[in-house]
């Protein structure tokens, strides 16, 4: 039993009556050989979608944040000078893209776990490699170094030229930190929820919550009192005031999103239109039918989309 | 939430069978709730015809009016660029901008004469433009020291080690230190009307208010708190190497002198990009009817201190009106027309793609 578990990709045991001794060198293990059935189609299945669709973004974000700077040494000499606050930097993978991608890795689910147990025809992804492999890992890259070209060339377009209401102009190093980076987050983050299949309270929770702390924090580090304490540390005071009351860079924003996020939905929309796979055709009954039974008294269950 | 047609019991339910001795033993069993079995309550959005496709066209249809909106104001504002550098022959400041020497004490003087053929209403700009200026280089952004010029008395005589290597001059500390404040702009620009009969009027130039209001209030701060006496507060200290005057010579007004000087902060505020303009001064409005400044002739006379043959830059000058969204800017109107156009034709596009080839009977695909 040792050397079946050495050659597969995971190793089951079966705690029972014979002892627990292929227990101790698997890396799942249950009472009754039954539950086999669960962990592949259910909780493998699922485990399997989370990871993919965690990686394949975690990959997106991080290639959006960091070209930027690629595109911008065009205009800075090739210094390594950063287009963000050093704080922003800091706090980005760790505050404000976080947890929405984590919440996204647990709760995940595309299809219920009675219909996985119905299809196990679903799991054959699983085995095929389909939903992460070299040609999905080039697609999410090349979505990142696309979404950091929006993001450095449409501030880049707009700022230069543009002023403030009151003539003074917003060409300056931190009104171009503040909308790229504002921009930043807000087209990850609206990535992230057209990549939730599954929107618990949690994901809500995490999703604005976050997009809410990167407000709160930008504010707070670009405020009066902290640079009063620390004025080398915190010397973008008044920068998010400034920027942020400025129609232009909402504006600058506004467009940015819409260029990086409306390439990716039109795809989605036609790969699911014209070539749907067995998971969103499941899918998508279930939920045509979870409507039609809603107003017989179900509760518990949000039904969207449609 | 235990109310849902899939129960966790009837399937491994036989571990409630010892029922008299059951209550005693602990199950291993995880709890049935919603949270540990993953049946939470959630919203299932999918991406079908009927939300993706309005989405494309509302998009399509909100952007265009907002670009010819934008793209309209920015035509009717106003703005005329001069470029001053000299480098060629003919022009007026050739000789200042070959000429130009640290030593000098006399400044280099040159005129050049423009046509304005719109007037400008209301306020007018006036921007100092500068090309192939690398203010956003690293080492350049990080010479400076805010707590300095944050007033704060230790680091007016012990600047930062950022400021390396225009710290000290002569065993002097430098106020203010760094390549930001040493290469400060220091060209005076004057704007003069040539009336029709051949007279000149100079053009009143504010110098207020072109600062951002958070760096003149906060940031900037003359050290020795409101003592008036700038000369005694900056005693012992040296001036940059490349500025003429030291930094309490910079304005007889007090409350532009020292580091609160309008002009130096709206300098040390480095800009984003190697082609930038920063603004200069601001020409009221009058308060009767006529234009701020009406068609015609104009002299600009620059003090041409600052050079820029070195590094192969450019100095310009621009006139500019302003509106609601800020100076001249074609781009923001044409980037919004140009992508609300393309959204809503990729909505005809998945329209009729969806119409002719999609699937729209989903179930009648589910194999078992």
């Amino acid at each position: 039993c040792f050397s079946s578990s050495a050659a597969a990709h995971i190793g089951v045991g079966i705690s029972g009556q014979e002892g627990i001794q292929a227990v101790l060198a698997s890396d799942y293990s249950f009472s009754q050989f039954r539950f086999l059935q669960r962990l592949l189609l259910v909780h493998g299945r699922w485990s399997y979608l989370r990871m993919c669709r965690f990686l394949c973004y975690f990959f997106y974000k991080n290639f959006a944040f960091t070209m930027v700077h690629f595109w911008f040494g065009f205009f800075c000499g090739f210094s390594a000078q950063t287009v963000y606050d050093q704080y922003f930097i800091t706090l980005y993978n760790i505050v404000y893209t976080s947890l929405p991608v984590l919440a996204m890795g647990l709760f995940d689910q595309d299809v219920p776990e009675q219909r996985s147990l119905e299809y196990p025809k679903l799991y054959e992804p699983g085995q095929l490699n389909l939903l992460f492999n070299k040609r999905e890992f080039f697609i999410c890259i090349a979505q990142g170094i696309y979404t950091s070209v929006v993001l450095f060339f449409i501030p880049y377009g707009v700022l230069s030229h543009a002023t403030q209401s009151n003539g003074v102009p917003l060409a300056d190093y931190q009104t171009f930190a503040v909308t790229t980076a504002t921009a930043l987050v807000i087209v990850v983050s609206v990535q992230i929820a057209l990549d939730t299949g599954y929107w618990t309270a949690i994901n809500h929770f995490f999703i604005w919550g976050s997009l809410g702390t990167y407000f709160t924090i930008l504010f707070a580090m670009h405020s009066s009192i902290l640079f009063n304490i620390f004025p080398k540390q915190f010397h973008f005071l008044g920068s998010a005031h400034n920027t942020l009351g400025q129609p232009v860079v909402w504006l600058t924003i506004a467009l940015a999103t819409v260029i990086c996020i409306a390439p990716v939905l039109a795809f989605r929309f036609l790969k699911l239109d014209l070539k749907p796979q067995l998971s969103d055709t499941v899918r998508y009954t279930q939920l045509v039918l979870q409507k039609k039974q809603k107003p017989c008294g179900r509760v518990g269950r949000g039904v969207g989309g449609g | 939430m235990m109310a849902s047609s899939y129960s966790a019991k009837e399937e491994d339910g036989h571990h409630s069978g010892p029922a008299g001795l059951g209550a005693a033993t602990r199950t291993r069993k995880p709890d049935n709730t919603a949270f540990k079995q993953q049946r939470l309550p959630a919203w299932q959005p999918i991406l079908t015809a009927g939300t993706v496709l309005p989405a494309f066209f509302i998009i399509g249809l909100i952007f265009i009016p907002i670009g010819i909106g934008l793209y309209v104001t920015s035509n009717n504002i106003n703005e005329f660029e001069i470029d001053y550098t000299g480098t060629d022959m003919s022009s007026p400041c050739f000789n200042c901008s070959q000429n130009f020497s640290w030593n000098s004490t006399t400044p280099c003087k040159c005129v050049l004469s423009f046509y304005l053929d719109q007037p400008f209403e209301s306020n007018v700009f006036m921007y100092y433009g500068l090309s192939n200026f690398y203010q956003n280089h690293r080492r350049y952004v990080k010479s400076r020291d805010d707590s300095q010029l944050n007033g704060d008395e230790r680091s007016l005589k012990e600047p930062s080690k950022e400021c390396e290597p225009y710290r000290t001059n002569e065993n002097k500390p430098i106020a203010p230190c760094g390549a930001i404040a040493n290469s400060m702009f220091n060209d005076t620009l004057d704007l003069f009307y040539i009336n029709p009969s051949g007279s000149k009027t100079q053009i009143p130039l504010n110098k207020k208010g072109i600062a951002w209001s958070t760096d003149k209030r906060v940031k900037f701060r003359n050290p020795g708190g409101s003592n008036p006496n700038l000369t005694a507060v900056f005693k012992d200290t040296a001036k940059p190497v490349n500025w003429h005057k030291p930094v309490y010579e910079l304005d007889s007004e007090a409350d532009n002198n020292g580091f609160i000087n309008e002009d130096f902060i709206v300098w040390m505020r480095t800009a984003a990009l190697p082609t930038f303009r920063k603004l200069y001064r601001i020409i009221q409005k009058n308060n009767n009817m006529t234009p701020t400044l009406p068609r015609g002739n104009y002299s600009l006379e620059v003090t041409y201190n600052y050079p820029v043959r070195s590094f192969e830059g450019r100095k310009r000058v621009i006139l500019s009106t302003i509106s609601w969204m800020g100076g001249k800017n074609p781009f923001l109107g044409i980037a919004y027309m140009t992508v609300g156009s393309i959204c809503f034709f990729l909505g005809v596009v998945l329209l009729f793609i969806h119409h002719k080839y999609g699937n729209r009977n989903n179930s009648s695909d589910i194999a078992s």
